[in-house]
């Protein structure tokens, strides 16, 4: 017999059964429901892990920390003088051991500097100020910033600060000054406190997202400000040409993992970005697959439900089975044809399994609301050749478990099967 | 020509062993049309099987245009089958879900006829039984009678040379038994095909060329136009 007539036979059989056929692929529906959304929520989980990742640091950029102690015991240390006092802290020195190490680029040293009050003439106000380090994109309101770095005296504000500041958007801040107050302590025991200003023009606004994970209201001037400011406010004092982290940027064409290595080698704490979000990968992923796993017992149980249907099918078909056989249909033929039937439930199973979670997209902007992502995040993210595969899957484990009512049907006697009335 | 040579078969094994068939030999020529005829029991049906390759007895010979279709394999012996004969059952057979037109298109099915070519002959064999304007019709819908019609429009698609029907009026009141056995009559003069008709009824059987009577398992006698033997 031709694979087409087999096919459409095994078509029509379900037809005539269409209450039995829909119940067992509904079965399997099941399964490929779950694994379909589980799959989804993981690809989903990725693609808004992967987005939180991106707008919370630059993957190209090493942070180095001094080797945090790590042995094992909170008992004192006996002092030594070489070593114990450089303990936590990094320093100019230090920055030329990275400068060495192969693939370094620029190398940012992280200040500690605070501003005394902003300004734009009329009232003041107390504000943070931050140094933007990394190349980490930064959600904006209005403006631009070209490689996601500010330059030299600019700055960023945040749009919370735009009513007090006295702009009417966040466009009518572009291109607008603004003056920041820096103090020092004074020169010797109980001076007053020196100040100077720095004026900065606004390059852009920045605004609060959810994909940011620690936003605050601060602004935000380039490194090298920021080192005006350094030193201006630590000149003469102890803490000068100390620095507790170092931003490394990676060089292009060198592996992030590779350099993060060669620095871990000359004995500092080295922190990237892509750890972090490996470890958010691998919980997604345990989290997806544990899901799916359970999606895979249904289909598991599934199967003895298509072995039983298959089964009645045969016993209630013997007398078709004993006719075709008496018109010369092979053994394959018959045993093809209900495996094929069986494929024709697996694949109608994955249909309905696969489409009803597909539909379950709809809900998206209802999660991402209840949970607070980001309007647009799709937690549920699809990927039609995943469905196909499994589809497919589906019906080749529906297929294998028809094999044994197949072999029944094809191992039937014809004259046995036709004296059954 | 079908020869059939010391067919034995034996059912069960050892002290439960039944020979069906005890060392029956015969000669139909092409295009007759035959009656097996025996009560049930006497072994008809058995032979009937014998002769088509559905049952393997364990010694003889059934030589059909030359070929011993008990040497044959399995797939040779199906091969022949779907090509070369068909039959008609007593309970029709009939898909009853299915539409007219897809039960006489299954032989072709089986056959391996190219769905192009299929279509022709199935009108033409819907149409030899004047069941045409049932074509979509669910066989569940049809009458006994045309249930068997529709078998016989299923058995003839094909063009088969031998042709069996096992006890084919067997459930049709005399009206519709007749129309029945005008068929097969008809296609059996008009196509030269071979008729071998299993029956205990003795009146069909009187209309058949050649009657052979089975009883117990053993050919008793052979009554041709010529005469009768043994």
């Amino acid at each position: 017999m031709k694979t087409r007539d087999i096919i459409r036979r095994a078509g029509k059989s379900l037809r005539h059964a269409k209450v039995r056929t829909l119940l067992t692929s509904l079965a399997i529906s099941v399964g490929a429901f779950t694994v379909t959304v589980a799959l989804a929520a993981g690809a989903g989980g990725q693609a808004y892990t992967d987005s939180l990742v991106k707008n919370n640091g630059d993957q190209r950029s090493l942070t180095v920390f001094p080797k945090a102690d790590d042995s094992d015991s909170d008992a004192p240390k006996v002092h030594d003088a070489a070593t114990s006092t450089k303990q936590g802290v990094l320093t100019d020195s230090d920055i030329e051991t990275l400068r060495k190490v192969k693939g370094v680029g620029e190398i940012t040293p992280a200040y500690n500097i605070s501003a005394a009050y902003m300004t734009r003439g009329a009232e003041k106000y107390d504000t943070g100020i931050a140094m933007k380090v990394d190349r980490t994109a930064m959600p904006l309101a209005a403006g631009s910033l070209d490689d996601n770095q500010i330059p030299a005296g600019e700055v960023v504000i945040p749009d919370s600060y735009l009513d007090a500041l006295g702009f009417k958007d966040a466009k009518a801040a572009i291109g607008k000054t603004l003056t920041v107050h820096v103090e020092k302590p004074g020169a010797g025991f109980g001076a007053a406190p020196e100040g100077k200003d720095f004026t900065f023009k606004i390059v852009a606004v920045g605004k609060k997202s959810a994909t940011v994970l620690h936003y605050t209201a601060e602004l935000n001037i380039s490194t090298k400000d920021g080192k005006a400011i350094y030193d201006y406010q630590t000149a003469g004092a102890g803490r000068s040409g100390q620095y507790y982290a170092l931003t490394v940027r990676v060089k292009d064409g060198f592996e992030v993992q590779e350099v993060k290595e060669a620095i871990k080698a000359k004995d500092y704490s080295v922190f990237s970005l892509q750890d972090l979000q490996q470890a958010l990968f691998q919980f997604i992923d345990v989290i997806k697959w544990g899901v799916a796993g359970f999606g895979f017992l249904a289909i598991l149980a599934s199967v003895f439900g298509i072995i039983n249907t298959q089964y009645i099918s045969v016993l209630e078909r013997t007398q078709q089975i004993g006719l075709m056989k008496a018109l010369g249909a092979r053994r394959r033929d018959v045993g093809r044809l209900f495996r094929y039937e069986a494929a024709w439930v697996g694949f109608l199973g994955g249909i309905i399994g696969t489409g009803l979670a597909v539909s379950t997209s709809l809900l998206n902007p209802w999660i991402a609301k209840t949970l607070d992502l980001e309007p647009g995040t799709q937690l549920l993210l699809f990927n039609p050749v995943t469905s196909v595969v499994l589809v497919a899957s589906l019906m080749l484990v529906a297929v294998a478990a028809g094999y044994f009512p197949s072999r029944k049907a094809a191992k039937l006697d014809p004259i046995e099967a036709l004296r059954t009335e | 020509m079908i020869e059939v040579k010391n067919v034995t078969k034996t059912y069960g094994k050892k002290q439960n062993a039944f020979q069906a068939l005890k060392d029956v030999s015969f000669t139909i020529p092409d295009g007759a049309s035959v009656a097996i005829l025996g009560k049930s029991g006497s072994g008809k049906s058995t032979l009937m099987h014998a002769m088509s390759g559905l049952d393997r007895p364990e010694t003889g010979e059934v030589v059909i245009d030359g070929r011993n279709i008990l040497k044959l394999n399995q797939k040779q012996v199906d091969l022949f089958r779907s090509h070369r004969m068909s039959f008609i059952f007593q309970s029709f057979f009939v898909q009853a879900n299915e539409s007219c037109y897809d039960n006489v298109s299954l032989p072709l099915e089986i056959a391996g006829v190219p769905p192009r070519a299929r279509d022709k002959k199935i009108i033409a064999a819907l149409e030899a039984v004047e069941l045409l304007d049932k074509k979509k019709s669910r066989a569940r819908d049809l009458s006994g009678g045309q249930k068997q019609r529709l078998a016989i429009a299923r058995a003839i698609v094909n063009e088969p040379k031998i042709l069996f029907a096992d006890e084919p009026t067997g459930n049709l009141d005399s009206a519709t038994g007749a129309v029945v056995e005008d068929l097969l009559f008809g296609y059996n003069k008009n196509k030269g095909a071979t008729l071998i008709i299993v029956t205990h009824d003795a009146e069909l059987a009187a209309k058949c060329d050649m009657r052979i009577n089975v009883k117990d398992g053993i050919v008793e006698s052979i009554e041709t136009p010529k005469g009768r033997t043994k």
